[in-house]
């Protein structure tokens, strides 16, 4: 966990890097998540922690940490996110309160 | 020969726009006022250029492809990217970039060593679209986009990044067009922790600390202790985006700044600031 144990070349990484960029990998994404992971090649690791929006596994299989909260808003969406929004919560119930 | 007429770093957290109404009222009422502030000593320097410098939040630059700098060369830029949209609560907008300036400036940073790429095909998140939003309301200055790697190891060093500043300055009085006033903008931090344990938790002791180097003018103290490693502690995940801040400092190369505001923030998650570096008329 923290920027210096990012792995660079993870397939989350490069799956969070793009779906911010382009709106149409996020529909397909939220209308076949399994589809957009086999795309990606992501690791049985890495899918069992996106199903579960477990945050926190995924910091800790190399997900870059700025891209933790905003995978939270990928499901919660990102609109008014404040303390005590859905998608702080959902970061919160994983990365600080079982953190 | 161009002028530098206005130096300034502040941060540009997204609940500045985001969710504002969540944080203690006397609190947003002091943080718009600052900001407003800040907006105001800008615009009357009369800027008709901003280089603008900011973390990139691995938007552009994929995290297994950084480069310390880069400079978007675009002739037009907009904001927000669609995802941001709702996130920042900021409406779209549309602002000049500097073609000619940005290749200057490009070849100088690459001509000097520095890690630098160039790009025309910028998106815009909070780095841009929340400071705008004070400094030029009516997106009627010039911007020269500089997206930084702040956040993915190895990251450029302070001494670096206050040299930059130093070669921006030169490069303004030497090489960018005659008559143009120019603007730098550091935007980032303070202290926060997007992506780590301290996400609703501000450090204001190093908040107050940091800025009090940068009021004192005191590089020296500022390029020995406010390391990478520092900065981390106070937030590992965002608080090294006070690397842009050193960019404006190296720019005023021992000219105090004045600090207009500063909050810590825990409803909006960062520490919240906003200097100026008075130069020269």
């Amino acid at each position: 966990m923290g920027i210096k144990n990012v792995k660079p070349d993870l397939a989350s990484n490069r799956l969070v890097f793009d779906i911010r960029r382009d709106t149409g990998l996020m529909d397909d994404f939220h209308q076949d998540m399994d589809a957009v992971f086999a795309r990606y090649g992501l690791t049985d690791a890495e899918v069992e922690a996106w199903k579960e929006l477990n945050i926190q596994a995924l910091g800790d299989l190399g997900v870059h940490p700025y891209f933790l909260p905003q995978i939270s808003r990928i499901f919660k969406g990102g609109a008014y996110n404040h303390n005590n929004s859905e998608a702080a919560q959902l970061y919160a119930k994983t990365m600080v309160e079982q953190g | 020969m161009a002028e530098l007429v206005a130096n300034i770093a502040l941060s540009h957290a997204p609940g500045l726009t985001g969710w504002l109404d969540q944080a203690p009222k006397d609190e947003a009422d002091r943080l718009v006022a600052g900001f407003e502030e800040i907006g105001r000593r800008f615009r009357a320097t009369k800027p008709d250029l901003i280089i603008g410098l900011a973390n990139d939040h691995c938007l552009n630059m994929p995290v297994d492809g950084v480069h310390d700098f880069c400079v978007g060369t675009a002739p037009r830029w907009q904001g927000p990217a669609d995802w941001f949209s709702d996130w920042l609560n900021v409406p779209p907008y549309k602002v000049s970039g500097h073609a000619e300036a940005s290749a200057i400036i490009r070849d100088r940073l690459q001509g000097a060593g520095f890690d630098a790429t160039d790009s025309q095909d910028l998106l815009f998140d909070d780095n841009w679209s929340v400071p705008l939003l004070y400094l030029t309301p009516d997106y009627d200055v010039a911007l020269v986009p500089i997206h930084m790697n702040c956040i993915v190891p190895p990251l450029i060093s302070p001494e670096k990044c206050y040299a930059a500043g130093q070669l921006l300055a030169k490069v303004i009085r030497e090489d960018l067009p005659d008559g143009l006033r120019v603007a730098i903008m550091g935007t980032g931090g303070l202290s926060h922790d997007p992506g780590g344990p301290k996400y609703f938790e501000v450090d204001e002791e190093f908040d107050r600390w940091f800025l009090s180097l940068l009021e004192a003018g005191d590089s020296q103290t500022m390029l020995r202790e406010a390391t990478i490693e520092r900065m981390g502690a106070a937030g590992d995940g965002g608080t090294t985006e006070l690397l842009s801040w050193l960019i404006p400092m190296g720019a005023a190369d021992g000219v105090a700044a004045t600090t207009v505001c500063y909050e810590p923030s825990v409803a909006l998650r960062c520490g919240m600031g906003a200097v100026h570096w008075q130069m020269a008329a």
